[in-house]
């Protein structure tokens, strides 16, 4: 491939090998496209930069202090939390309670003290899971509207919204991405055995994947999962096996075109095998429209998780999700905060995700329209 | 021309025999069925009464005895194996009998048809709707493309995309409906209860305006899924055929704008909003049940959802028959207009 005599000819500029920096590949120029697209751009930098804030969510968002000083030996119980370690003891830290140690009052405790011991609590010291009741200034029935120590106050059982919210942003773009990776995945093979192969396998194929895209997903989803009461992944693979089909038309057109192509002709001729004709000559050509659907596939599969969790059958019970939230608050529409928080944090990221389909779709597939006026 | 459709038509059998045998099947490998359902309501029945006093009877150890199981195994249909069951089932369909509702104890027929009104209301005022403001909102668009106009629009449009319809309902709701802030409409339902009675009684004007209330937060969250898609087609559409040759001759031949935009390109840019309407034959059985959940409407929707976390599956595969036929038929219907309005296009 690398010969120079291949490289002046492929080359736009008739100049010889020194060109080759100013040559970009289809991608490259994609990618400069795209960052090109300040919206999109943007959008894309700042909903990596959340997720990647959202990894960090048990340092930063957590009743479980970062670091605690008692006589003398530095403890780290967030941390050791997060890689699986054992939690600690009210007693190991000299508080008088039974069970697990209790920072925030353990922080006052050494304070009122004042023997040098201190605790290091993150940046927002409260835990999704946690019951919040026993706060001081949380009196009466829970859900409680929005205060200074919590932010966006707490849902139906007492537990902060705003935690809530943190974490199932990492929940619901984790999970979008394990559902849009599996199926694209799968579409992308069968759309790819089906077009390349055509003839008796194509149409045998096809029926298989009509009967097969309209069963009626989200139905099949809900007694699935009132069954199996599925975590994480077990959900996001029920999800993504009634989701390909799409992926698969798309491939398939692709494949159809693309095998008609005299490269794929040559490739042929030069008695490649076929997996390597279709994966390695076929497939990246046809990766275009499977590319800029990708943000749209998220779109979907975020506004999955959310419906599915807002009629009870999602993730299991103490997840952080919103569309439970969504669902109390249905269910409390005398506390707008439920519904709204939620929604607001839905819509904002769904919003991210639209932006950078469209800056996806305008570098990998500009429409230019000219008109005479 | 036929002869393709014909076969489209025939090719439609075996993809109906295929969806509904795979989800017959998924309903009666699933535990839970209507049979263990009964059997529980048996326990708590005979627990309630006598302490469980036919316990030791059975040998599965649910304390009911294997002739009741059978019989009710027999009266679910339960008895056969699964294959058989189904064939039985096809065979009652080409009668044109769905069978009886578990849960109802009616014809599934009839607890399906009954939800028909609100379906077909909520339906078909959103898919009218919709093509009534869609439309000519992508024309202007279009005549009007990067103009402030085209892009505020296209971000209020944009953020249609990014809301699911049922959550929009549920802000609504919260919003609207009395519970914080503004009291403007009920929460949800087709119509008041007393309605009947208000109509039997004559008062017209407030069962209009009963209805009305009850109508304009449902249909904005149906709206607010299609309206994205159906405007930016309709613009991207008309932009297309604005760049075409045969505008250009048009153009170069002294029509006037309005005559170039509105006779020659609107009508070629028409076709692929025509093809839609295909499925406007499932208008019978519209209603998300995401929307129908949120605002407690009883209709097509609601009834699928209750009938599968209620395990009435007569009723589940009822609701499946109709859909898919519905689908089948327009998936060809949308191709037959599509000939129709565009005769260049040959299917073969």
């Amino acid at each position: 491939m690398a010969t120079p005599a291949a490289d002046t000819k492929s080359s736009v500029d008739p100049a010889t090998g020194s060109t080759r920096e100013k040559s970009l590949s289809v991608m490259q120029r994609r990618w400069r496209k795209f960052k090109s697209l300040r919206r999109g751009w943007y959008s894309f930098i700042a909903l990596i930069a959340l997720y990647a804030l959202s990894l960090l969510n048990p340092l930063l968002i957590n009743s479980r202090a970062l670091v605690v000083s008692y006589q003398g030996d530095l403890y780290f119980p967030a941390a050791a939390e997060w890689v699986g370690g054992r939690l600690y003891e009210a007693k190991e830290f000299g508080q008088r309670a039974i069970g697990e140690a209790e920072y925030r009052r353990l922080a006052e405790q050494y304070e009122e003290a004042d023997e040098g011991d201190w605790v290091l609590m993150p940046p927002y010291p409260f835990h999704p899971n946690e019951n919040l009741l026993r706060e001081p200034g949380l009196a009466g029935n829970p859900p409680h509207p929005p205060q200074a120590r919590h932010w966006l106050g707490t849902d139906d059982r007492g537990r902060d919204v705003f935690a809530r919210l943190a974490y199932g942003f990492r929940v619901s773009i984790t999970f979008a991405l394990v559902t849009v990776s599996m199926y694209y995945l799968i579409g992308m093979f069968v759309g790819s055995v089906l077009g390349f192969f055509g003839g008796r396998v194509d149409i045998f194929g096809q029926r298989l994947v009509e009967i097969w895209a309209a069963i009626p997903f989200l139905y099949t989803v809900i007694i699935i999962s009132n069954l199996l009461k599925p975590g994480v992944w077990l959900l996001a693979f029920v999800l993504a096996i009634f989701s390909w089909v799409g992926i698969s038309f798309y491939m398939r057109g692709e494949f159809y075109r693309e095998k008609a192509k005299d490269y794929a002709a040559a490739a042929i001729a030069q008695g490649e095998s076929r997996r390597s004709i279709m994966f390695r000559h076929i497939l990246p050509n046809s990766l275009t429209p499977v590319i800029t659907f990708a943000p749209f596939a998220v779109v979907g599969s975020i506004t999955a998780l959310v419906s599915l969790d807002f009629l009870g059958f999602g993730l299991q019970a103490p997840t952080a999700s919103w569309g439970e939230l969504v669902n109390q608050g249905k269910q409390n529409i005398e506390h707008w905060h439920l519904v709204t928080f939620p929604l607001a944090a839905l819509f904002v990221t769904l919003q991210l995700v639209v932006f950078i389909g469209e800056a996806v779709r305008e570098a990998f597939d500009p429409k230019v329209f000219s008109r005479l006026r | 021309m036929a002869a393709y459709f014909a076969r489209r038509f025939l090719l439609m059998i075996p993809t109906f025999i295929g969806i509904t045998f795979v989800v017959f099947m998924i309903t009666r490998f699933v535990p839970g069925g209507p049979v263990e359902q009964a059997i529980l309501q048996l326990q708590q029945a005979s627990g309630g009464e006598a302490g469980g006093g036919a316990a030791g009877n059975g040998d599965d150890g649910s304390g009911v005895p294997p002739e009741v199981r059978e019989q009710l195994e027999r009266q679910f249909g339960f008895d056969k194996p699964a294959p058989v069951a189904y064939v039985h089932w096809m065979g009652d369909l080409l009668t044109g009998d769905l069978g009886q509702s578990y849960k109802y104890s009616q014809p599934v027929m009839d607890v399906i048809v009954s939800r028909f009104p609100v379906s077909i209301y909520f339906g078909l005022i959103g898919f009218t709707l919709a093509y009534l403001i869609c439309v000519p909102l992508g024309v202007y668009k279009a005549i009007l493309h990067s103009s402030g106009f085209d892009i505020a629009s296209s971000a209020i449009v944009f953020m249609g995309y990014s809301i699911p319809g049922w959550a929009l309902g549920t802000l609504l709701l919260v919003y609207f409906g009395g519970g914080s802030f503004w009291d403007v409409i009920p929460l949800g339902g087709f119509r008041s209860a007393n309605w009947d009675q208000m109509w039997e009684q004559g008062e017209i004007w407030w069962c209009v305006k009963d209805q009305l209330e009850h109508t304009i937060a449902p249909i904005i969250s149906y709206m607010v899924g299609s309206f994205a898609s159906l405007t930016i087609l309709m613009k991207n559409s008309l932009m297309e055929n604005m760049g075409q040759d045969y505008v250009r001759t048009a153009f170069a031949k002294g029509l006037p704008e309005r005559r170039v935009i509105f006779v020659h390109a609107l009508r070629n840019s028409l076709i692929p909003i025509c093809t839609g309407l295909g499925h406007a034959l499932g208008l019978i059985m519209a209603g998300s049940f995401l929307i129908e959940f949120a605002f407690n409407i009883d209709g097509i929707g609601y009834l699928g959802y209750t009938s599968i976390v209620g395990r009435d599956y007569a009723v589940v595969m009822g609701i499946l028959v109709i859909n898919t036929l519905l689908v089948l038929v327009g998936n060809i219907l949308s191709d037959v207009l599509y000939v129709v309005v565009d005769p260049r296009i040959r299917f073969s």
